[in-house]
């Protein structure tokens, strides 16, 4: 029987989860729960107050600082760095956007914040048949195999 | 107009009932949105539809149960349409709703280590996924770690025409990775889901839709203190074929200054191949997708951020370059905000809507928006208009003016309303608002509040 990657892939997970009960765990310290001080509006640069490397990801702080270059490209962090993320935000602040069945566009919901990078403002209804074919992986980044019933109102 | 009480009543009898759990912790907190639109939609030749639905988004973050280390989670929204139970409102029925996520979480005393049960998103390395299951993740000892999930899937819309949403039932998969302080992070990840169901339909191109089975690895690397790279690439082992490349350079030659390089490839069969929606673009699309641009990025003193950036896109259809600037910043102890945006798309006619010859998917995008928030008020305004270099729809310009008017009533509640009103290639005229109310609760806690 061919064994497929994803399965040998499985069981090194499960060799990995196993050396961890015995692992010292004492000498691995949790991020904290929720910031331990009040944050200052946004955008937030981390770098403002902390120098040293992030201890849970062993990265520097300035690495989240929320610039422009950040946000626009935090999935990358996201995809590696989720706990230090949920130290400040709720998972529900990337619902807005990222969600498998959305109500409305995210700038609708958040009309109020204008400040926010949200995407689709405007008549994107019409814009999206150009940037649909032109970046279609950014498109199935969000909307990949989610079905949201706009799309799938015309897309069948 | 005739409001349907009765439901009304029912929605926030519901919304009341959630909130009691969070009463009876010592730690956590709600959160309440709930948004009420007018909508009259009259075309000629159709009866005049009127839509009032009133959508509530809805989270729960009940901390600090069991030895204190318990907590649960939940989001959702649902709608009601207060005009019409049975109007077909944004694609959907006058009554419609989705529960996010609903999970408990253990958060053990060591090494950010979790474990959660119920329903939950997961992004991890190339992993994106919304499962109902179990998950755990974990530091390791000498910077490894490990985490991992398995369960049903959270199927969503059905594609029309096809009978099903295109997902396999059961998945599982999970990352490991390995962190060397400050220089470096390897990660290896994978999914597994089972097979995907069986589309009789004669739109699909044979090979283009599958299972939903990836690997794929993802690195974080400092070389420099001011140079840094991120990306990942992802391995579809059902075609046996590269499904993407995803890279971002970042160099910070200077404390203000950030330059970043990024480069994007996706074999779009490969890619897009789990995917029910996107798989029946293949035949559109073709196959090789590029991207690569960069941008530049100067802080300014006064917190004022001015940036330019350049992206060229290689298709099998056709080529396109996008460029533009942006300044934007904050002021007043960053109680007033402003931007200015401008960008172009030059693209060949491969890219219009409709790709005849002589056609143009080229257009000028330009924005302005500022805001203010205050103690007591907030308010913002939103210009964002598109001008086309080839008509469409006979229309050379779209554009759309948004502002909102709102009064913190409390610290932890808040009213709202937009008001918009724009001109594009679907509307001669769109006159649209919305009131919102907003209400966070939040109990007595360690740390700040999250949001």
């Amino acid at each position: 029987m061919r064994r497929s990657p994803q399965i040998t892939t499985m069981f090194v997970l499960i060799a990995a989860l196993a050396l961890t009960a015995c692992a010292q765990f004492k000498a691995l310290p949790n991020l904290p729960a929720s910031h331990p001080e009040r944050i200052t509006r946004g955008p937030v640069a981390c770098s403002e107050c902390h120098e040293d490397n992030q201890k849970g990801t062993l990265k520097k702080f300035a690495a989240f600082d929320h610039s422009r270059t950040f946000v626009q490209n935090h999935r990358f962090y996201a995809a590696s760095d989720d706990a230090l993320c949920a130290s400040c935000h709720k998972f529900s602040f990337c619902n807005d956007c990222h969600a498998n069945k959305v109500e409305f566009k995210p700038s609708l919901k958040n009309g109020n914040r204008p400040d926010r990078m949200m995407p689709h403002r405007g008549d994107y209804l019409t814009l999206h048949k150009i940037e649909g074919k032109l970046d279609p992986a950014s498109c199935y980044r969000c909307h990949g195999r989610a079905n949201n019933d706009l799309c799938v109102a015309c897309h069948r | 107009m005739s409001i349907d009480f009765k439901a009304f009543c029912r929605v926030f009898s519901a919304l009341l009932l959630a909130v009691l759990p969070t009463a009876v912790l010592a730690d956590g907190s709600a959160e309440s949105t709930t948004i009420l639109r007018f909508q009259q939609d009259t075309h000629a030749g159709f009866q005049t539809r009127t839509m009032v639905p009133l959508t509530e988004f809805f989270g729960v973050d009940a901390d600090g149960a069991g030895d204190g280390n318990l907590s649960a989670h939940l989001y959702g929204w649902g709608r009601l349409d207060l005009a019409d139970h049975n109007s077909a409102y944004n694609g959907g029925e006058g009554v419609n709703g989705a529960l996010d996520y609903a999970y408990l979480q253990y958060r053990f005393k060591q090494a950010n280590a979790t474990a959660r049960a119920g329903r939950f998103s997961i992004m991890e390395g190339i992993l994106n996924e919304q499962v109902d299951g179990v998950s755990y993740r974990s530091d390791l000892p000498y910077g490894f770690g490990v985490s991992s999930f398995g369960g049903a899937n959270v199927h969503s819309a059905k594609i029309i025409g096809a009978h099903t949403d295109g997902k396999g039932d059961g998945i599982f998969g999970g990352r490991i990775n390995y962190r060397k302080g400050g220089l470096l992070e390897l990660g290896i990840s994978g999914v597994y889901e089972s097979d995907a169901p069986t589309v009789s339909s004669p739109n699909f191109l044979p090979g283009t839709f599958g299972n939903h089975r990836l690997v794929g690895a993802d690195i974080w690397l400092r070389p420099l203190d001011a140079m840094q790279i991120s990306g990942h690439t992802s391995y579809n082992t059902e075609t046996g074929r590269v499904a993407e490349h995803s890279y971002l350079l970042q160099v910070t030659p200077v404390k203000d200054l950030v330059l970043t390089v990024n480069y994007d490839e996706q074999h779009d069969r490969d890619f897009f191949y789990s995917s029910l929606l996107f798989a029946d673009m293949v035949r559109n699309l073709n196959q090789n997708s590029r991207a690569a641009g960069g941008s530049a990025t100067y802080t300014l003193p006064g917190n004022v951020e001015l940036s330019g950036d350049y992206k060229h896109y290689r298709r099998d259809i056709g080529q396109a370059d996008r460029f533009g600037g942006e300044l934007r910043g904050n002021f007043l102890d960053k109680t007033l905000k402003g931007g200015f945006d401008y960008h172009y798309l030059r693209s060949s006619a491969d890219f219009a809507i409709v790709a005849i010859a002589g056609a143009s998917g080229s257009y000028h995008e330009a924005r302005a928006w500022a805001m203010r928030d205050t103690a007591s008020y907030f308010a913002s305004l939103d210009l964002i208009g598109y001008f086309f270099k080839k008509q469409v729809e006979g229309k050379d310009t779209a554009w759309e003016s948004v502002g909102s008017l709102g009064y913190h009533v409390t610290p932890r509640l808040s009213v709202s309303g937009d008001l918009s009103y724009g001109q594009s290639a679907q509307y001669d005229d769109e006159l649209k608002g919305l009131l919102r109310l907003t209400y966070n609760l939040e109990l007595p806690g360690k740390g700040d509040l999250k949001r």
